[in-house]
Order: structure tokens, then sequence, then C-alpha cells
């Protein structure tokens, strides 16, 4: 079986686990809708300074749910050693961080989907002006944080790691994400999207260098 | 082939691809695996040969779950060198696990998975006929229940799921880690006949157990404690 094959068949199995337990989505998108209207509420009822700050507000909001994602995607693996299964199997390894990656994609962008629109209807977001940009800097730093969250989600298993280190490694490899995703929002969403092209270069730059990376070391990170 | 007149080539070939006549189905020299600073295996030297039936008992902590993983490249030796079906065991391990197939007392299921669709999903890692799904259910008693979320199961009906993923392939080498762990009689003899038929085929097998009613297929016994192999004993010594 190819590599693509594999891939597909580690994500189809990632997301049959979640459609059936919704696990992921059953705790990242309460804590997103409750994380964004906490910080609706405590900024008042300024619509300017909610403009200014929706596009920020709203990618910590995915970037908090995602970490929530990544460690969900692994517990699966982990409940009854099946992780082990993974690596005595004779599949590709970089099979399971792209497959692992790919259904974490789809889980955050049906959580974005859900909560994009909440935010502009609260923080008075304009959607409608790049809606291209604005799908691209989503999708892009979607891609981005599963990757980087499905590289060292992996780490959480291992019996060398401790659950708490996660944040410490994602959170600062996720800051170009975190920038260039605001950036790029807050373009598109002031009628700028026209020039959102450096930023939303600076995403498919990070999403190509951490998938290459990952292909290349998931399988020594998932070893003893 | 490497060429007689490269040295390098020729160790680089010995460590990494089969042994020319009839390598060991496991061969370990001093093998030691530390986890922290505690051993859970020291110094172990064992050679077993294709066609073997190999029983490992102990008490628990002894160390045999951490020799099985081992063998199944699992785990890495912490020190010390060894190879398995001729493939050694840090260089030859993809190799290895190709040929092998680890059958321990966790189950490595899916909880929210159906038993069919673990055995399903096992057989798109290994390249296996689907087809053989049902069949491999029904052999195990589990025909009826193979459409339920593995997470209702008990143990015992886990176990067996684990015995049907096992019996999907005719690997070289079988491990079976506390196989009979949860199963009942039935279930235990599904595992005693996998084990006969490996023995009748030629393969090779490793049981490690506490069951003193199982076993009695095995060739061989080996004793451990303390993370040792202990000098074999003879038939009448086991008994």
């Amino acid at each position: 079986m190819t590599l693509l094959g594999q891939t597909v068949a580690v994500a189809g199995k990632d997301l049959r686990i979640e459609a059936r337990g919704r696990y992921a989505l059953g705790a990242v998108l309460p804590f997103a809708g409750t994380l964004l209207v906490a910080f609706g509420l405590s900024l008042g009822p300024g619509r300017t300074l909610l403009q200014q700050t929706a596009p920020g507000l709203l990618w910590l909001a995915v970037l908090f749910a995602s970490i929530l994602a990544f460690r969900q995607a692994y517990q699966a693996e982990g409940e009854d050693g099946a992780i082990e299964g993974l690596l005595l199997s004779p599949i590709d390894k970089a099979a399971v961080f792209l497959g692992k990656a790919a259904a974490v994609t789809l889980e955050l962008l049906v959580m974005e989907a859900a909560v994009v629109p909440i935010v502009a209807a609260m923080f008075a977001l304009s959607l409608g002006d790049a809606p291209l940009v604005l799908v691209g800097a989503f999708v892009l730093g979607t891609i981005g944080l599963a990757a980087v969250g499905s590289l060292f989600g992996v780490l959480v298993e291992s019996p060398r790691a401790r659950e708490a280190v996660f944040p410490l490694l994602i959170l600062p490899l996720a800051t170009p994400v975190l920038v260039a995703g605001v950036k790029a929002t807050e373009l598109a969403a002031t009628g700028r999207g026209g020039q959102a092209g450096s930023w939303l270069s600076l995403l498919v730059a990070f999403d190509l260098v951490v998938l290459g990376v990952g292909t290349l070391v998931f399988g020594h990170l998932l070893e003893d | 082939m490497a060429s007689l007149t490269d040295p390098d080539a020729l160790v680089a070939e010995r460590r990494s691809g089969p042994e020319e006549i009839a390598p060991p189905a496991v061969r370990l020299s001093a093998v030691t695996r530390v986890f922290g600073v505690a051993p859970a295996l020291v110094r172990a030297d064992l050679r077993v040969e294709r066609g073997e039936v190999l029983l490992v008992r102990g008490p628990n902590g002894a160390g045999k779950s951490t020799l099985l993983r081992v063998i199944a490249t699992a785990l890495s030796p912490t020190y010390g060198s060894g190879s398995v079906l001729g493939f050694d065991l840090v260089t030859g391990r993809e190799e290895i696990r190709r040929r092998i197939e680890l059958l321990g007392h966790r189950t490595r299921l899916y909880e929210d998975l159906t038993a069919k669709e673990n055995l399903r999903f096992a057989c798109t890692m290994y390249g296996l006929d689907p087809g053989e799904v049902d069949p491999v259910l029904r052999r195990v008693g589990l025909a009826g229940a193979a459409g339920e979320r593995v997470r209702g199961y008990s143990q015992g009906m886990r176990q067996r799921v684990a015995v049907a993923r096992a019996l999907l392939r005719t690997p070289e080498l079988l491990l079976l880690d506390e196989p009979y762990a949860g199963l009942d009689e039935a279930g235990k003899d599904v595992v005693d006949v996998a084990i006969l038929a490996a023995r009748a085929e030629g393969r090779t097998a490793v049981l490690a157990t506490h069951d003193r009613t199982r076993g009695s297929m095995a060739t061989r016994t080996v004793f451990m404690d303390g993370g040792r192999l202990l000098p074999e004993l003879g038939a009448a010594e086991v008994r």
C-alpha cells in the first residue's frame, strides 16, 4: 500500500473514532465558545476595540482548542497500547504522522466553521470583504497547527515524556502560525486582503517545513 | 552480496541482513534493558532455534514482558546485541517486524471501533486481505459481537479480538505474553490451537505465561527472576 493509502487509512480511523465519541469537538467547541464570549464581555461594547482584537482572540481560541484536539488524537492510541501496534506494523511511520495531521485539520476546520461566524457576529468582524484570504488563512494556519501538534503529540504517549511538556513544545513552535494567521485575518476583515500575500506565503512555507520535517523524523519519535 | 575485499560491507551485511546459514529464530547476547535506573532485563543470553516453542516462566516483575518486547523490537536493548530471524535487533527491526507477531497482555485495540473495524484496520496496516476478517472472528467465537464497539467488551472478549488479529497472519515468530489472561477455557484452547498450528508448520513461538495448566506444547522451558534468565532446567525438574 502506498504512503497516501496508509495516510488515508490512519486519518479515516481517527475520524471514525472522533465521530463515534466526539471527544475533541465535544471539548473544543464549548471551550472556544466560552473563551470568546468571556473576552467579548470583558472588552465591553466599544465596536472599534472589538473589531481590532477579534482576529487575535479568534486565533488564540483556535490555538488553545487545538491543544485539546492534539491531546485527544493520541489518547485513543494510548488507551490500550494501540500505538505499539502502529510501531510494530510494517507501514511507513510517516503515514501515522500525516494521517493524524489530516484528521486533526478536519476536526479543527469544523470547529472554526462553527466559531468564526459567532465571532463575526459578536465582534462585528467583516467576513465578506476578502473571503478567499480568510479561508486561506484558516486552512493554511490549521494545517500548520495540526502538523506541529501531531508531530509532538506522540511524545505524550512516550514513557519518557510528561504530558506537561506538550504545551511547552507546541506553543513556541506555533507562534509563526499565530502571527501570520492574525495578520492575514485582520487584513481580510478590514478590506485589505490584497496585502495578505506575504502572510499567506509564510503560512505555506511553515506548513511545508513542518510537514516535511515531521515526515522525516516522526518514525524516530515513535520508536522507543 | 558484499565484496569479500570490503570488510566494512561484510560487517554491515551481517548486522542488518539475513545470516546465510539457517540463523536461529532468536539470539540474544548479554542483552540488558534499563528503565530509568531500574534494570528490567539483565544480561540475557538466549538462543531459540527455528521450530521451537519456548515457554518462559517466572513471577510478576521477572522481566518476561520486557524480554518479549525486546525480541519484538518494541523496546531497544540498552546494552548487548541480538538478532531475530537473522536480522539485527536494532538495524534490522523493520525486517523483524514484518515477520513476527506480538500478542501482549495489552490488546492494542481501539476502544471506539468495533472488533471488525479493528481487524480491518490491522489488515490495511499489514496489507492483508480484509476478506479474512469474518472467518477469523468466527474462529475465535466473536462473530455475533463483531459489530459492537470494543469499549463494551469484557477483557476476555478483547483478548479474543487480539488473538483473532494474530490469526490473520502467519508470522515466522509468534511472541505470546500472557495470552491466556482473561480468557475462558474455550478461548485458551483457541490460543493453544494457534501455537500448535505454528509448531506443526515449523514456525517458532515464545510463550510467557503464569498459567501452569497451559504450555504443555512447549519444546523447552526457561525461567526468569529479577530480570535474569535462570539456568535451564530439565523436564523432570520442571515438573
